[in-house]
């Protein structure tokens, strides 16, 4: 092989090399923006779902008790964390445990609160029902938004396990981005469409 | 972002695509021909795109993307469309839109089947929802073209399953999760059916009826007909109604059954409102299902009508009878087993009465109504995600990286 010949061989790798490393890069950016997006999206239900307890809970449809223990809870959760802005939601590195630990605590509050499927009919039956048709709403869209958000950080995990995109940095210096972990299983009767 | 709230109050303009042909209605068909219709009510726009041929009549939502061709996929003979002329009818629909403003959202069925959904996954720029209606066994093809539409796939923004047995096959074959949202089903329609007087059953002569393809054994005709002899035996007035096309197996049954074929009565293909009516009239509604079932919504369809449902112990018949309290439950594929079960629910009036308000109760969170709700849930989740990153700070930060028009290869 001449050198010609090398130099030909050597100028059509680097061409695949570039080839790969920009489609890797623009496939990666497409990921994280997705994981900063539905971690927004996250954070925007979990933030109205915090003030739709603190509504329930003034509303006086529940006892004096789980009402101030509901309001506890709502404040505690949205003190725990700052609302998301777009530039701490591209640091992807999920809610902070603080936070999670605080949502996870509305939930049970809220679990326990309710009590039973039947309580919560007679909730929605009775004068606090608008809001609390408007708590099931961004519980439900807590759930939702969370499962999308958990799905896209996967997907850049994945993708950002491949060869080339470890080769050659592909990622830059964004942090792998961590799922967010927390309790917002919906009691029985708050489910939608629950009959 | 959080002051213009829009809580699913605004109209939103919906394009949906199906994969399977609108010439040969099927379970996929149905679900977004009645997905359409209810988004519609609740007064979105929507377009659907499906494969059809031109002399087949369309809801007038529905666009046709040329003629289905039936090829051999997976096991069996699927009408599906694909090609060149496909990608760009396809993409002129997408481009077109709505009146020709674009989609806010694109939703598709069944991307990971070859046909139309895939087409559409692979072009569009548009948020994408996706819904997963099989539980099917892992096709070596898909295996081998797994890579190629593996990045298509991260351009879903929300994936739906509507059973929790497809979520846990999209979970073992793709990975990832999916949020469980039911198939719909119009349950008035069904609830408010005329009853026919030659279905209905007297306590002599209980009507007992089965709805399915005749030849696709996993539909388990068979396993009715095994269990007929038994049941006539004790209840010899009993009259079984069969609904359903397929080819050669009425003979054949005919045959099997001899002086017993004359309590079988074989409607052939039944209309919309037949089944409804024929659901409302008889007695018990067989569903001896033994396998290649995800859903299962004849089940909810034969509920909402007011039959108390017999059904085979599959997991997803399980959970759409609330574990055996909607309705009642035999070993799948066992003749003998049905066949007491049915006899047992004859001699007990009671106990039908108590499954029927169960299961009138129950079907409630299966209504259209509840489902839409469902689904403009995440399509609102989808836009909120959409927007909250197309606004801010991604326009200047990521401008550098326009968004692509064509595939996404």
């Amino acid at each position: 092989m001449s050198w010609s010949e090398i130099a030909l061989v050597a100028l059509g790798a680097l061409v695949v090399a570039l080839l790969l490393a920009w489609r890797g890069a623009s496939r990666v950016d497409r990921l994280h923006r997705k994981v900063a997006a539905s971690r927004i999206a996250l954070d925007a239900q979990l933030v109205r779902r915090a003030s739709a307890a603190v509504e329930l809970a003034t509303s006086g449809a529940l006892d004096p008790a789980s009402a101030v223990l509901v309001a506890d809870a709502a404040y505690a959760a949205s003190d725990a964390g700052a609302v998301t802005s777009p530039a701490a939601a591209l640091k992807m590195d999920g809610l902070d445990s603080a936070r999670e630990r605080a949502e996870s605590g509305l939930t049970a509050t809220l679990r326990e609160a309710f009590g039973s499927p039947e309580a919560v009919h007679d909730l929605r039956a009775g004068p606090g029902g608008e809001v609390l048709e408007g708590l099931a709403a961004a519980w439900y869209r807590v759930t939702l938004a969370r499962r999308f958000h958990n799905e896209a950080v996967a997907q850049t995990r994945r993708v950002r396990r491949l060869w080339y995109v470890r080769l050659f940095h592909l990622a830059g210096r964004a942090p792998m981005p961590r799922t967010v972990e927390l309790d917002d299983a919906l009691p029985h009767g708050l489910e939608p469409a629950g009959g | 972002m959080r002051a213009v709230r829009r809580r699913g109050h605004r109209t939103l303009r919906v394009g949906i695509v199906c994969p399977y042909s609108f010439d040969a209605p099927g379970g996929v068909q149905f679900h977004v021909r009645d997905l359409a219709e209810a988004l519609q009510a609740a007064g979105h726009e929507v377009s659907v795109l499906a494969p059809s041929s031109d002399d087949t009549e369309l809801p007038g939502v529905v666009t046709a993307a040329g003629r289905a061709v039936p090829v051999p996929y997976n096991g069996s003979v699927a009408r599906l469309t694909f090609g060149p002329l496909t990608a760009t009818r396809v993409r002129r629909w997408l481009e077109g839109g709505i009146d020709g403003s674009p989609f806010d959202i694109v939703h598709l069925h069944e991307p990971m089947v070859p046909s139309l959904s895939m087409i559409a996954l692979w072009q569009a720029t548009e948020p994408v929802v996706a819904t997963f209606h099989t539980s099917q066994v892992r096709s070596r093809a898909l295996q081998v073209a797994y890579p190629l539409v593996r990045q298509s796939l991260e351009k879903i923004a929300a994936r739906i399953a509507v059973s929790e047995d497809a979520r846990r096959t999209l979970v073992d074959h793709l990975g990832g999760d999916a949020v469980v949202i039911p198939n719909g089903v119009y349950t008035q329609v069904f609830a408010t059916s005329p009853r026919r007087p030659e279905w209905t059953g007297t306590p002599d002569a209980p009507t007992i009826a089965f709805l399915g393809r005749l030849d696709e054994p996993r539909k388990g005709l068979g396993v009715l007909v095994q269990a007929i002899p038994t049941i006539l035996d004790r209840v010899p007035g009993a009259r079984f109604l069969v609904a359903g096309r397929g080819n050669g197996i009425v003979a054949e049954t005919r045959e099997t059954l001899g002086e017993l074929a004359s309590s079988v009565e074989f409607l052939g293909a039944v209309s919309d409102a037949d089944k409804a009516a024929l659901l409302a009239s008889a007695d018990l509604y067989v569903a001896p299902q033994t396998g290649g079932e995800s859903f299962g919504i004849v089940l909810v369809e034969a509920m909402s009508a007011g039959s108390v449902v017999v059904a085979s112990d599959l997991g997803a018949f399980q959970r759409v009878l609330d574990d055996g309290a909607a309705g009642a439950l035999f070993r799948t594929g066992d003749p003998g087993d049905l066949a007491t079960t049915v006899l047992d629910l004859l001699a007990d009036p009671a106990r039908r009465d108590a499954y029927r308000a169960h299961a009138a109760q129950w079907v409630q969170r299966f209504d259209w109504s509840g489902v839409t709700e469902q689904v403009l849930a995440v399509y609102e989740m989808t836009l909120d995600a959409d927007h909250a990153i197309a606004g801010d700070v991604m326009g200047r930060f990521m401008g550098l990286f326009p968004r692509r028009a064509g595939g996404d290869a």
